[in-house]
């Protein structure tokens, strides 16, 4: 069920996206930074053609006031909701037992991540995906310690579909901020619809209404250890909207690279 | 946590917990009793000019000496604040090319300003980095910075660098330098791989684009003066 509500979405996103976005990038492009101010003010070095001198573009964002809609809402919810039940939750859950929670969801989608590492040809990161969800599953008691890294220092693999679609050169599409779940590009919400499929939480449950709530509990067990982020956030920016959308691309980019 | 500046500094892990400056409080208060004191203060010393040839060496020097500042006790007292944050800022103006930082973030809208505009937005600018970074600085609890090698092309460098918070959470820095002299000075933090100039860039040219450069200057006021 819910899975099919996703795949409605997502296909909707893709209608969408397939026509403008290609427009979007002309469309938009004059708007975004552009590189001749270089060339005025100071003799050209190939060197500054780096990330922090604004070559890299930015993503589009056609659908900029619906987004900063969803942002506005998210805004409201993260501090009339989510903040206050997370801290409900944090002064009944320690937070080494909120580590454990996360780590254990986390190891349930090795299949998500080991595929990824297969697809792009990262053959150590598959393997070592695998290893790491035998050793945690057994030795880290269902995964709720990462004995794999701790004692084998093998770390997680970060990861997941929509970098690996980057990593065949399919582009971004265009910026969404969806309420609840946020930042997202076209690329990575078909991303994250396909991992739906591979996500083995998925299939232990066939409640959907169940499904949903331990995916919303896995939600605030993660929002609960990264309290504080989006305060920080707004407080050093002049347009959280903006700055979050640049640090969200920033991010997934950088991702895309190593 | 992400977000903003980074936490700039931190111990050197293993062997000298807080810098420089909590040996030199300690010596001072303990007078070199042994040859070994005596040693130890030699090397210290010799080091620090050595260590503050290169990229590394400079990012560390300033480093070491803000969590001087912030971990020493004397400093602690509501009444000396002022004078803490003070010499805070100093030691952050004196490694940061604020003119260089200044040009990137505002990109193509730089070249367009007068003089006075450029000091005017310089000044705003420091002080809305300096707000966000003094407030982490502040917070510090021991974190860990590793040194991880750095990357020199020219009169650019990358110093590579890992914060390690308490919670075990692992925190990438990269400190992008420009030379001038023979001082390498920083015009870029990414953390996490988000540069900080990037993000500020993406946010006054939509205000820019969007209104107009008064504009984004009036709302750096506001900024800078909210609580």
């Amino acid at each position: 069920m819910l899975r099919s509500l996703i795949i409605l979405i997502c296909s909707l996103q893709i209608i969408v996206a397939v026509f403008p976005a290609a427009q979007a990038q002309q469309r938009w492009g004059p708007f975004e930074e552009s590189e001749d101010f270089l060339v005025q003010d100071r003799e050209e070095d190939p060197r500054e053609s780096d990330e922090s001198f604004g070559r890299e573009g930015q993503i589009p964002d056609p659908f900029e006031p619906l987004n900063r809609c969803f942002f506005q809402f998210n805004d409201k919810f993260y501090f009339w909701v989510l903040k206050p039940v997370s801290k409900g939750y944090n002064t009944a859950a320690p937070e080494l037992l909120r580590v454990s929670i996360r780590n254990f969801f986390s190891n349930l989608c090795m299949p998500i991540r080991a595929v990824s590492c297969l697809l792009q040809g990262k053959i150590t990161g598959f393997g070592e995906e695998l290893l790491r969800f035998v050793v945690n599953s057994s030795a880290g008691f269902l995964g709720f310690q990462d004995v794999a890294k701790q004692a084998l220092n093998i770390e997680m693999r970060d990861e997941d579909l929509a970098q690996t679609l980057g990593f065949y050169g399919i582009g971004p599409g265009f910026y969404i901020h969806l309420p609840i779940l946020g930042p997202f590009s076209g690329r990575s919400l078909f991303g994250w619809a396909g991992e739906q499929f591979i996500n083995p939480v998925d299939y232990f449950f066939d409640s959907w209404a169940f499904l949903l709530s331990v995916r919303s509990y896995d939600y605030v067990n993660r929002a609960s250890l990264r309290i504080g982020e989006y305060e920080a956030l707004k407080r050093a920016a002049l347009d959280p909207y903006v700055s979050l959308r640049n640090g969200y691309w920033q991010y997934r980019e950088n991702k895309i690279k190593e | 946590m992400y977000a903003g500046a980074s936490p700039l500094p931190g111990s050197k892990s293993s062997s000298r917990p807080l810098g420089v400056g909590f040996y030199l409080n300690k010596e001072v208060c303990m007078a070199p009793r042994s040859l070994f004191g005596i040693l130890f203060f030699l090397v210290i010393f010799i080091s620090v000019p050595v260590l503050a040839g290169g990229p590394t060496g400079q990012i560390r020097e300033t480093s070491d000496k803000i969590i001087a500042i912030v971990s020493d006790p004397d400093l602690k007292a509501p009444a000396r604040a002022e004078e803490k944050r003070q010499m805070i800022r100093q030691a952050v103006d004196e490694r940061f090319d604020w003119e260089e930082m200044c040009r990137r973030t505002l990109g193509r809208h730089w070249a367009k300003r007068t003089q006075e505009e450029k000091k005017e937005f310089r000044d705003l600018f420091a002080k809305l980095l300096e707000r966000t970074y003094l407030e982490k600085v502040e917070g510090y609890a021991g974190e860990k910075v590793l040194y991880e090698g750095e990357d020199i092309d020219g009169r650019y460098a990358v110093v590579k660098v890992k914060i390690i918070t308490q919670k075990k959470t692992e925190i990438p820095v990269h400190y992008k330098t420009i030379k001038n002299g023979n001082q390498w000075l920083v015009y870029d933090i990414f953390v996490n791989g988000v540069s900080l100039i990037n993000n500020y860039r993406a946010q006054f040219n939509s205000i820019i684009v969007r209104s107009s450069y008064e504009d984004l200057v009036d709302k750096l006021k506001f900024k800078v003066s909210e609580d």
